[in-house]
């Protein structure tokens, strides 16, 4: 359905996202892990057709066949809330504090979907009643600030449900979430997915909710995709040696914290902190930071190279190996 | 048995909330309730729960910026609340803080150098500021010579190190990190976490460590007390509480922060 | 990557450097002396001599609107340097000691926005009479209350930053806090603020003037140029035109400067544009 082929998006001399691929089909379930200025972000707005005017795109993004590389924003309105929508962070700030949750919600049915305002209000307390909001009818009252930040979030689920799309990007849904709290917003967002047979992108920084969600992972460095496979698979044997880093840095809450001389047990870190775009190296964006670098890292952009069938990783050690 | 660094004694906060009504008194919020603890030198105390568990708010009471309703803070057998407001100012030399946010907790129109050395000016130390100043840039792991640089100049990790070495350059007993690695990247936590250990070897600290992380907490600290809604669930070594969970609660904390599904 | 200036900045510089380079050159340089009288040659039209022509008592126009921009801005810069001082000097208490002090503040500022300016000026005229430094003091006056407004409302955003929170943990005591962190980065609001008040003080001035509770013969000013002029309206309406025109740029000048300075430290105006 979604197909990006060598999609960039850069800023003058920065590259936010160098040569992306990526085929997203229906009932998939993905995550993008990365870390700040991974391009993750970028990635979910270049899927919205929202990326910042000053950017340069290259490549192609096609959805359903359809070139959608250079759409005009009328096209893209299209395309938006009906084939792809999104949900953010921040539950507080994306929905209007003034206007009452009802009101919100009926909005797009009415002017979309040419819908009265009882049949809209029909459809919103249906799909309140999906995410599994409490006593739907009284929330449609209320403005944002009544409900629970779970609360808030699961109204924008709904929100971005109401023209059924085939695809819902989720960019950081649970980071501002309380951890039950988000554990339960996990879990409608894999069942909704189900249920609908409808494609998800789950865009994170947390791996533990990562592994709860998605079937599978692409991870993300500096704008490149680093590491793609089956989300089990790539968790508990990582082939690139920036994710082994990443989750070797995840404190283990199994490990007791003092080893038995009683002294303290420090953690595997990755040296150094992410470089800003304009400063990445121009081979693998990882190098200058990995443990195992090659002469030709800094210098050669890694290509793909298949750890298992359905698993492949950009990086040199992967091709040097017979 | 020699006292505790930090013995924090059945604190209790309240907040009145606004009216709803004219009718009825205003409600209020009790934020901690009869909560205790204490914290031995050299040894870590993580507190974990998730917002309005009212772990900051006991953050804040054990800096002294709140006062408590009932229960009392003994720092170093001194009820800090019961000081005046020079001798706590005096004082508060012993017990620092680290903050959540690592752009916000620095002046950004202050070079680093004067804000880390802000609590020796405090003190009225002179002399040997600037000496101490390098020492402690030194500790964190960064260069002397980042001292004349502005907040802007630094990512969030370099940040977070400068804002620990404002915390320890008056050589405190306690450090009360409220979140302080939350707001990092995953790859740069782990490097502060590793500093907090190699400080608090170095220097014999007692840290009071608040983070919603399981995981984190469990990385860092000898001991835990889980909180929810201002309320005390559990405490107890980190290893015990870790492995046998007393309360579901814990139990969902745990399983938010563990990778193997 | 070079942000762009905003219009009203660029266009309220250009009226304010217009406006204060006129006042400076005339510490150093009129065409005439302003004061020069020459009964003969009144009321004469612009000529190579005198490029505004002369007055009712054969006075240079030009250099008397010179003259009387010097005293406009001096009374303008001196009102808003004491008036805002004071403000914000309350403004930083009030935030900093919070309670029944922030309240009296408050309320006394209330009290000074209540209170006109011009009847507080002719108060102290009836006073002590006419003169102005009365209408400096008068001017200063209302802008007290402005600032300590403006500065207690900048103030209590900053008081809840972390790094005032780390400020208050290093031991440092609240007025000490309110030196090194809580006025330097309200610093910007501030200067927005005077910029207009400037505006503001020169109207003032020259209403004050007009009435003849400003500016005292022989000393000059545009709202006396004014006065003076409004008998001859019907004679010499150029006369009356140009210190008007002067007050109308003056003030639209520092108006847009102000405006323009808030727009460039308002990251949220400037993201919009």
């Amino acid at each position: 359905m979604f197909q990006l082929a060598d999609f960039s998006v850069s800023f003058g001399t920065a590259t936010a996202l160098r040569r992306a691929t990526l085929d997203i089909r229906q009932g998939d379930r993905l995550g993008i892990v990365g870390e700040s200025g991974s391009g993750k972000t970028m990635l979910a707005l270049a899927l919205m057709g929202m990326a910042p005017d000053a950017a340069k795109i290259g490549g192609r993004l096609t959805i359903d066949g359809q070139d959608m590389t250079h759409a005009s924003e009328r096209t893209w309105q299209q395309m938006r809330a009906r084939r792809v929508a999104m949900i953010f962070q921040e539950p507080m700030s994306a929905l209007n504090p003034l206007r009452r949750i009802g009101d919100t919600m009926m909005e797009p049915l009415i002017v979309h979907e040419g819908l009265s305002r009882a049949q809209a209000q029909a459809r919103v307390l249906a799909l309140f009643e999906e995410v599994g909001i409490p006593d739907p009818a009284a929330r449609l009252r209320m403005f944002p600030h009544e409900l629970s930040g779970g609360q808030r979030q699961r109204v924008l689920i709904a929100l971005a449900l109401a023209c059924n799309p085939a695809l819902l990007i989720a960019d950081e849904p649970t980071t501002a979430l309380d951890a039950n709290v988000a554990l339960r917003i996990t879990d409608l967002l894999v069942r909704l997915a189900r249920e609908r047979g409808m494609a998800l992108v789950f865009i994170t920084h947390d791996l533990a909710a990562v592994a709860r969600t998605t079937k599978d992972i692409v991870v993300m460095y500096g704008g490149d995709m680093i590491e793609r496979g089956p989300t089990a698979q790539v968790l508990a044997a990582p082939a690139h040696p920036y994710t082994q880093g990443l989750l070797a840095a995840r404190p283990d809450p199994t490990v007791p914290p003092r080893d038995a001389t009683g002294k303290r047990r420090r953690l595997p870190t990755l040296p150094g902190t992410v470089p800003p775009l304009a400063a990445l190296p121009q081979g693998c964006r990882f190098s200058g930071r990995c443990s195992v670098e090659l002469p030709q890292c800094a210098g050669t952009r890694p290509t793909d190279h298949a750890v298992d069938p359905d698993r492949s990783a950009a990086c040199h050690l992967l091709g040097a190996a017979p | 048995m020699t006292a505790p660094l930090l013995d924090a004694r059945n604190l209790t906060r309240r907040y009145r909330l606004p009216r709803t009504s004219l009718l009825h008194p205003a409600p209020v919020l009790t934020a901690v309730d009869n909560t205790s603890f204490t914290i031995s030198a050299g040894e870590t105390l993580g507190v974990v729960g998730e917002s309005g568990s009212g772990k900051s708010t006991i953050a804040r009471m054990v800096m002294a910026f709140e006062t408590p309703d009932a229960g009392e803070v003994l720092f170093q057998g001194q009820n800090l609340h019961a000081l005046s407001p020079y001798e706590l100012r005096l004082q508060r030399q012993k017990f620092q803080m680290v903050f959540q946010d690592p752009f916000g907790s620095l002046d950004p129109r202050r070079t680093v150098g004067w804000s880390i050395a802000e609590p020796m000016r405090a003190i009225g130390a002179d002399g040997d500021t600037a000496r101490r100043t390098a020492e402690a840039l030194e500790q964190v792991g960064l260069p002397a010579r980042d001292a004349d640089k502005y907040p802007h100049e630094f990512s969030g990790g370099q940040r977070q190190r400068i804002a620990i070495a404002r915390a320890i350059v008056t050589r405190p007993a306690l450090l009360v990190a409220d979140e302080a690695v939350s707001a990092l990247d995953v790859s740069v936590q782990a490097q502060i976490l590793n500093l907090l250990m190699d400080l608090q070897d170095d220097l014999g600290l007692g840290i009071l460590f608040i983070s919603h992380d399981l995981a984190v907490v469990a990385s860092i600290c000898d001991q835990i007390l889980v909180m929810q809604h201002g309320k005390p669930l559990e405490s107890g070594p980190a290893a015990q509480v870790l492995r046998s969970p007393a309360h579901a609660y814990t139990q969902t904390l745990l399983k938010a922060a563990g990778v193997s599904t | 990557m070079t942000r762009r200036l905003p219009v009203n900045f660029i266009l309220g510089a250009v009226l304010v450097a217009l406006v204060v380079g006129t006042a400076a050159l005339s510490l150093v340089w009129t065409p005439h002396d302003a004061t020069q009288m020459a009964i003969s040659n009144k009321f004469a039209a612009p000529s190579a001599t005198h490029w505004l022509g002369t007055d009712q008592l054969g006075r240079d126009v030009l250099s008397q609107l010179m003259a009387g921009a010097r005293n406009s801005m001096a009374v303008a810069l001196v009102a808003v340097l004491l008036g805002g001082s004071v403000g914000v000097a309350l403004g930083l208490l009030a935030s900093a000691l919070g309670g029944w002090v922030e309240d009296g503040v408050m309320r006394l500022a209330d009290l000074g926005f209540a209170f006109p300016a011009l009847l507080f000026a002719i108060m102290l005229a009836a006073v002590f009479g006419p003169s102005l430094t009365n209408a400096v003091l008068a001017i200063a006056f209302i802008n007290i209350p402005v600032f300590a407004r403006v500065t207690r409302g900048a103030a209590n955003q900053v008081w809840t930053l972390d790094y005032v929170l780390a400020a208050r943990a290093a031991g440092m005591n609240r007025f000490a806090i309110s030196r090194d962190h809580i006025l330097p980065n309200i610093a910007a609001a501030i200067i927005v603020q005077a910029t207009i008040e400037f505006a503001v003080a020169i109207l003032a001035e020259a209403a004050l003037s007009y009435l003849g509770l400003g500016a005292q013969p022989p000393a000059s000013s545009w709202g006396r140029l004014l006065s003076e002029a409004q008998t001859l309206m019907y004679i010499a309406p150029q006369l009356a035109i140009y210190p008007g025109l002067c007050i109308v740029v003056a003030v639209v000048g520092f108006g847009l400067l102000g405006d323009g300075l808030r727009d460039m430290s308002d990251p949220r105006l400037s993201r919009e544009r």
